[in-house]
């Protein structure tokens, strides 16, 4: 969208770096999501443990865009896409770091599902966790290209994820009668898809930011479908 | 010496220490200056040696009768010289009222109304001329228009001389003064509604006051001084002038006519007449510095 | 900030009597000339009653130009003339019927560096009275007095309403130029760069001065300063090389302009 650049070389710098460190923050997110799907399904908990070690990388960053973006307001009090982006930029960060936290989430449960003998349902849980990284994926991705096409099939697909979700408990929670000794690892398992569920919330969230800032229609807490 | 200390001491080379070119620029400077002091002192020494001669010369005759009683016959002692006063004060007002109206309004016309037009390039460019002309020619000008047409020397045809003789200053210091007027006051009346008639008397010339009355008592202090105008346009008078139509005294002939007599009460009566009106001019002269600049 | 307490009811009755046009000034294909030079390019736009409205763009852009339109002060430059109109209240300034003096006096205006004529306070607010020809006592002092209140000087120089106006600070002086402009109650305020060469208290002190002024006038403001104009303006347009770009809301000019040059020129893109 944007073509020139700005006069102001310090400022087409420091929006830059502001870019990269959301970039950064968003492929670590990204990573840790992966990183948190081996550790479930492969039973390794070396995976689980370095999910939670970079989760203090991410928050770190975190407050780094929030400290870049604040000085960017009050250095070169931006207009029009700078100061769309700027906000985009701020918002998306802490919306990466709820994700990640969510990662977090599901990797501490993976540690507790690895202690308990194997569950076969497990492999049930893993479609959602399919869902929730495509989407994450490709929230992250309308972020890094200004994809507005794309960011709109998020909310869809989000749609879903909270659908598959609610089934997926549902049924575990009807199993629980029959198996009464693997009910704490039901209990994981329900927890993990939530947490999924909460991933696909907050890559709903840096879709919505993304279409405001390249094209300035609010379609939060719009009740519309697609 | 380590190496910092010795990177900045690069900066004291031996270009800024004290040496034999230096002591030479610092010569030639002081005796520049010097130079400069000692001709500005020069400046002074005729002005304070005429002030001296005046004051030691016309000081001995003057008092009360001078401004009240009339010349002398020749030969004879007392008198004063109270109609060549009157004489020069009536005709430096008549060329006042002649001139000071003329230039000033010309000066409007030329700085408010039309200054790109040729009429004011014209105007500007003959009182440029006019300052140049030497005064005796004013007061032949003067003697063909007035005294052959009257067939009278007057104190009309001296005024007129006079005014003639004043009006190119009058014109373009008024100009100056007019020209030094902001122009942002200008555009703020004209924004507030004024006409050009009201901006030009609210604004531009009560501002200007100060710089054209003092460029018209500097044409006064000149014109009072001024002695071939008046040679033969107003002529000269034993008496109190009764009309301005007749052959008028003034200081500077009267003072021309009593030094070139051999009697010494005449000269010493010229003298006098000299520091009159040396004074009178200074007072003009005072007064455009300092009473008028004060309004600013 | 010191404001006239009685003017605002009286305001508020005005107000509902008279609703505000969104065409009180009407600029309709108003193509101006300096000589043979072409400063301004088929300009149409609306300004609104009783609201603020910004000209910015970059130097030469023609924004100067066209506010000193709105009052024929350009006139007063040699050579220049116009084509198409400018229309207050519907009717053409241009009118043969309008004479021009009349116009300019009953529209006020402020310049970049404050211009306070050397007289005393007191004699550069009545200016304009006096020269409409009023030289009653009682209205001249109630005047002074509603205008200094009116430009928030009031209380500041009451005391010393006959000493020079050139002795009053930066700020001070250009909010007596407000006062002297307002003095003989215009429709229409046009104000350019009034801020430009006051530092940033008493920059503040004029804008927030500017939002009680438009209760009561229409106000047209040129600056450079973005910042200024979304702080003060409710409508902004955009010029460049004597065209108008784009015009609209303030809010939407700053946050999502609709033409590509207006984005590049508030982003510093280029300008």
């Amino acid at each position: 969208m944007e073509t020139a650049r700005h006069i102001l070389t310090s400022f087409e710098d420091a929006l830059d770096n502001l870019r990269k460190d959301v970039l950064m923050m968003a492929s670590l997110s990204s990573r840790s999501l992966e990183n948190a799907r081996k550790g479930l399904f492969d039973r390794d908990e070396d995976w689980c443990n370095t999910v939670i070690a970079d989760d203090e990388e991410i928050d770190a960053l975190e407050i780094q865009v929030d400290g870049e973006g604040m000085e960017i307001m009050l250095r070169f009090h931006p207009f029009a896409s700078d100061l769309r982006n700027v906000i985009a930029a701020m918002k998306t960060s802490v919306n990466l770091e709820r994700a990640s936290d969510q990662s977090v989430g599901i990797a501490r449960r993976a540690r507790k599902l690895i202690a308990l003998p194997l569950m076969p349902v497990t492999s049930r849980i893993e479609p959602i966790f399919n869902l929730a990284s495509s989407v994450f994926n490709d929230s992250i991705k309308s972020y890094a290209d200004n994809d507005i096409e794309l960011a709109r099939t998020i909310k869809g697909r989000d749609k879903e994820l909270d659908e598959l979700n609610r089934e997926f408990a549902d049924s575990i929670t009807e199993m629980m009668p029959q198996n009464p000794d693997h009910i704490r690892g039901f209990l994981e398992l329900i927890f993990i898809a939530r947490c999924l569920e909460r991933i696909g919330d907050q890559a709903k969230n840096i879709a919505e930011d993304i279409i405001y800032a390249v094209s300035v229609k609010d379609i939060r807490h719009s009740h519309a479908a697609r | 010496m380590d190496p910092i200390a010795s990177h900045s001491l690069d900066f004291f080379d031996s270009d800024l220490s004290v040496n034999s070119k230096t002591v030479a620029r610092s010569l030639t400077n002081r005796i520049l200056s010097g130079v400069c002091i000692t001709l500005s002192l020069l400046t002074m020494v005729p002005l304070v040696s005429i002030i001296f001669l005046l004051l030691e010369k016309g000081l001995p005759l003057l008092g009360a009768g001078i401004f009240t009683e009339l010349p002398p016959a020749a030969g004879m002692t007392g008198g004063g010289f109270g109609n060549a006063i009157l004489g020069t004060l009536v005709m430096v007002g008549i060329g006042l009222a002649v001139s000071a109206p003329t230039g000033i309004l010309s000066a409007i016309f030329i700085n408010e109304y039309a200054p790109t037009s040729r009429l004011a390039q014209t105007v500007r460019l003959v009182a440029k001329l006019l300052t140049g002309i030497p005064s005796i020619i004013c007061g032949v000008f003067a003697f063909a228009v007035v005294v052959m047409a009257t067939g009278t020397f007057s104190a009309y045809a001296g005024g007129l001389a006079l005014a003639v003789l004043m009006l190119p200053t009058i014109l373009l210091t008024s100009e100056q003064a007019l020209m030094g007027v902001q122009s942002a006051y200008r555009e703020a009346a004209y924004g507030l509604g004024a006409t050009r008639f009201q901006t030009i008397a609210r604004v531009v010339l009560p501002d200007a006051f100060p710089a054209i009355m003092t460029g018209v008592m500097l044409a006064v202090a000149r014109a009072a001084g001024e002695t071939a105008p008046l040679i033969f346009t107003a002529l000269f008078s034993q008496f109190w002038a009764k009309s301005l139509n007749e052959p008028t005294a003034s200081l500077s002939v009267l003072i021309y006519n009593f030094s070139t007599v051999p009697f010494p009460h005449q000269i010493a009566m010229a003298w006098t007449a000299s520091l009159v009106l040396v004074a009178f001019v200074t007072l003009a002269n005072i007064t455009a510095q300092t009473i008028f600049s004060r309004k600013n | 900030m010191q404001t006239s307490k009685e003017a605002p009811e009286k305001m508020t009755t005005d107000q509902s009597i008279s609703p505000e046009r969104p065409d009180f000034i009407s600029v309709k294909d108003f193509n101006f000339f300096y000589g043979k030079k072409q400063a301004l390019h088929a300009i149409n736009m609306d300004i609104p009653e009783r609201q603020v409205t910004a000209l910015i763009g970059p130097s030469g852009c023609g924004k100067s130009t066209l506010l000193r339109n709105f009052n024929r002060m350009n006139e007063l430059i040699d050579g220049v003339h116009h084509e198409g109109d400018i229309r207050i209240l519907g009717k053409s300034i241009y009118d043969k019927g309008i004479e021009v003096i009349s116009l300019r006096r009953s529209i006020g205006m402020v310049f970049q560096k404050s211009n306070p004529f050397p007289k005393s306070i007191y004699e550069n607010v009545v200016f304009a009275l006096r020269i409409s020809g009023t030289s009653k006592k009682s209205e001249l002092d109630e005047c002074v007095e509603r205008s200094l209140r009116g430009a928030a000087l009031w209380n500041e120089v009451k005391d010393r309403l006959h000493e020079s106006a050139l002795g009053l600070s930066g700020g001070q002086m250009q909010r007596l130029c407000i006062a002297r402009a307002i003095a003989n109650r215009p429709k229409v305020l046009l104000m350019d760069e009034p801020c430009s060469a006051l530092d940033p208290i008493a920059t503040v002190k004029v804008e927030e001065l500017i939002r009680e002024l438009k209760q009561q006038f229409t106000i047209v403001i040129v600056t450079h300063n973005m910042q200024q104009a979304t702080r003060c303006s409710d409508k902004t347009a955009f010029f460049y090389l004597g065209k108008l770009v784009e015009y609209a809301d303030t809010q939407k000019i700053f946050s999502n302009p609709s033409e590509k040059q207006t984005e590049d020129y508030i982003t510093g893109r280029f300008g």
